[in-house]
């Protein structure tokens, strides 16, 4: 069995595009809340929404032609270009089939589908344009990322939704350990758009201007987007090219509620957290931080806080909520959680949860890193990841031994 | 480690078993199913290859069925034939190693985009309704074949448009292989609406077909198994714009060595692709095809999960090919390609002709 480490990271969000301003955001403690510019708002009493409006891939992107690829598309593979840049990966590679990439998606391309809704509703279905419905396949985020890199190796999009690039990581970390690839590029991407904006508001679940994980008067989520790449490969691979190393991916777990298709699972959340430990070979004390998934939900704070306290007892360590800077990243969250967790280690600090004013007494073994980011070191970390249809997800990584 | 195919469950335009199948995808010509008067909206054919008679309630029950999407029903019904095949009992002792993979496009298109609509045409862009919202994340035919039959295991949706299934499948072997799960229902499963059969049309990939097939696939070395139909030895992908047919014939040779079989030993191909050229060069000339896709439309993530049934068919009706090699073939049109090796078996009991 191969080790697996994380060798470039490939942020495209609203806190920065590109490692070091995503760092130094989150380092900060910046928000990328602001008022929704990707679709008009108008109607919508919550209207604020964690976009990326300084995203240009043609500043970024190399190969693709940008007219042919979806908004999700382009995020995958800007995220991919700057995380191989930054990894110093030579392209193309020496054998581009032993190079691959996994991506993973809530919506997949969204705005393109909402494109054609909208061409529907003014001229029904034969209005519809081909050229769009070419781009609405889901499987193309792999692809942009394929093409636009030049890989030839597995090229895979899971869409297991708000958890999917914690899939993405494990399903890619698997293909390393086994063998059967050198390196792949693991993440994910989605874009803000109208329906899942007004999804989470019918569900009661959409906050209206900040999201405040963990605080006791938080009120839900902000929808979010962007585009979230790890470059992973072998431990050898990585030390044959002189690679800087970042950490090590540990391990993963996944399992599946079923038991409702909304609502989180305490137990199932927590059996999931074992499995992941285990499947990496640690043990709860080792862990030194927790990214969760905290959406800043009432109900999923307090299931995901719960879950914690069972698998971790008394020795709970600090945790902290990235969706208060980025919104509710959808497919990407899991990914931009994966590269702060790597930061947290790589660079000895915790990202914090912003917008936190007042304790959660019903989540008092919670110490949510308020506000400001805290000097520590991070030895072993776990990025939680859950979603929709009882999909939890959560990887394991690990300063480099 | 292989995996070993002991239940499938199929829902097809042809009928709902593989023998169905396979008589449809010999036979070549188009199956039609009258849809006018299925939908309010215009279709662009009368007739498409699309499931006929499909009753949510009669197969699934009223109880928590009234919102399901036709794609997450048809997912359903798939995954229970396969689980009821293959003689799996879930319980408390097995149910966290038990698990669903499946492969799409885009889910249920019709759900998202009528969602999606509700938020132009409605008074308030907001007057959407929140029962139907899970219906418009791609995972939804995994999540709610997961409650239904309360499987706590490795649960995945891959989206992989006509790779879909073998997609798929190469994340089910993996999950095997890694000791993840003992067994897996690993499908494709596309439902007809005006939505595909105007995206098919427009895009002239047209006629869009329906279809869900489920397989349960267990660890070879799973106590009380039982006798399996096939094993799926290998599946291997890759990505080829430039020259797929190239990148196609790599992929076979990679999954055969993977599998250790000679590709001198392949009797059949199956897939959605109608091309007699496809793999030339890499297996015997005089291999037996099973395309899908001219009797069965474009079924999409569906297609290689089709092709797998017509070939337990085949294994299930003729002792020739007991035992024999044969692969499954993918190509999308953006240069995505997977190519899988299974071997089949005719069984004790499995009928004649």
């Amino acid at each position: 069995m191969n080790r697996v480490v994380v060798t470039g990271l490939g942020p495209v969000s609203g806190i920065g595009i590109g490692v070091d301003e995503f760092t130094a955001g989150l380092r900060s403690g910046r928000s990328a809340a602001a008022p929704i510019r990707s679709f008009d708002a108008t109607g919508f009493p919550h209207r604020y929404a964690g976009e990326v409006p300084a995203f240009r891939p043609e500043a970024v992107l190399r190969r693709l032609r940008i007219a042919d690829w979806g908004r999700s598309a382009l995020f995958a593979a800007a995220a991919a270009r700057l995380a191989v840049t930054d990894a110093g990966l030579p392209l193309p590679a020496a054998d581009p089939g032993r190079t691959g990439a996994v991506i993973g998606t809530t919506s997949g391309e969204s705005t393109v589908v909402e494109q054609l809704v909208a061409e529907l509703v003014d001229g029904g279905y034969p209005a519809m344009s081909a050229e769009a419905l070419r781009q609405a396949p889901a499987e193309r985020l792999a692809y942009a990322v394929s093409a636009e890199l030049g890989l030839a190796g597995e090229s895979v999009t899971l869409a297991t939704a708000c958890s999917a690039s914690n899939y993405a990581i494990g399903y890619a970390y698997d293909l390393l350990c086994s063998g059967e690839a050198d390196v792949m590029v693991a993440g994910g991407a989605d874009s803000v758009c109208r329906w899942a904006h007004a999804g989470f508001f019918r569900l009661g679940a959409l906050t209206e201007r900040q999201c405040r994980p963990f605080d006791r008067d938080r009120s839900g989520i902000l929808t979010g987007e962007g585009g979230a790449a790890l470059v992973l490969e072998t431990l050898d691979h990585a030390r044959a090219r002189g690679a800087r190393i970042y950490a090590e991916v540990l391990g993963y777990g996944v399992n599946c509620d079923a038991h409702h298709m909304v609502a989180p699972n305490e137990d199932s959340v927590a059996a999931c957290m074992r499995l992941a430990q285990e499947n990496a070979g640690v043990k709860p004390a080792d862990v030194d931080y927790i990214s969760t998934h905290g959406t800043g939900t009432p109900a999923n704070d307090l299931c995901e806080a719960r879950a914690i306290r069972a698998v971790f007892g008394d020795h709970v360590p600090p945790v902290s909520s990235i969706k208060s800077m980025l919104g509710h990243t959808m497919g990407a969250a899991s990914g931009f959680g994966a590269i702060a967790t790597t930061l947290a280690i790589r660079h000895g600090f915790l990202p914090p949860t912003i917008n936190w004013a007042n304790p959660d007494p019903e989540l008092s073994w919670i110490d949510p890193v308020p506000n400001t980011a805290r000097p520590a070191t991070v030895r072993v970390a776990q990025n939680n990841g859950f979603a929709f249809g009882g999909n939890n997800a959560i990887t394991i990584f690990g300063a480099i031994r | 480690m292989t995996g070993v195919v002991t239940g499938c469950g199929v829902l097809s335009a042809a009928g709902d078993s593989v023998t169905d199948l396979l008589a449809a995808v010999r036979a070549g010509s188009l199956v039609g199913t009258d849809v006018r008067g299925r939908f309010e909206e215009p279709l662009p054919a009368a007739e498409a290859p699309a499931i006929a008679d499909f009753d949510v309630r009669r197969l699934l029950g009223r109880k928590g069925t009234s919102f399901l999407d036709r794609a997450t029903a048809l997912a359903m019904v798939a995954c229970g034939r396969a689980l009821a095949d293959g003689g799996l009992t879930v319980d408390d002792d097995n149910r966290r190693r038990v698990g669903v993979v499946l492969g799409t496009t885009t889910g249920s298109l019709r759900s998202t985009m009528d969602f999606s609509r509700d938020t132009l045409v409605q008074e308030k862009p907001y007057l959407v309704n929140p029962v139907l919202f899970p219906n418009t994340v791609m995972n939804c035919a995994s999540g709610q074949a997961a409650i239904r039959y309360g499987l706590r295991g490795v649960n995945a949706t891959l989206a992989g448009g006509p790779l879909g299934f073998l997609y798929a499948l190469r994340y089910a072997l993996n999950a095997i292989r890694r000791g993840y799960a003992d067994a897996l229902l690993v499908g494709g499963v596309e439902e007809y609406t005006p939505n595909t059969a105007w995206a098919a049309d427009l895009t002239g990939d047209g006629p869009a077909g329906e279809a869900a097939a489920v397989y349960l696939l267990r660890r070879p070395d799973a106590a009380a198994a039982g006798t399996p139909r096939a094993e799926v030895l290998a599946v291997a992908t890759g990505f080829h714009p430039d020259d797929p047919a190239e990148g196609l014939a790599g992929c076979a040779r990679r999954a055969l060595a993977t599998a250790h079989v000679r590709a001198g030993d392949v009797w059949a191909v199956a897939g959605g692709d109608p091309d007699p050229d496809t793999l030339r060069g890499v297996v015997p000339a005089a291999v037996e095809r099973l395309p899908v896709r001219p009797a069965l439309g474009d079924c999409q993530a569906a297609t290689g999960a089709l092709a797998l049934g017509a070939l337990l068919g085949r294994y299930a009706e003729d002792p020739a090919p007991h035992g024999r090699p044969a692969l499954i073939t993918g190509r999308s049109r953006d240069g995505g390609v997977a190519v899988a090796v299974v071997r089949g078996w005719r069984r004790a009991g499995d009928h004649h002709g």
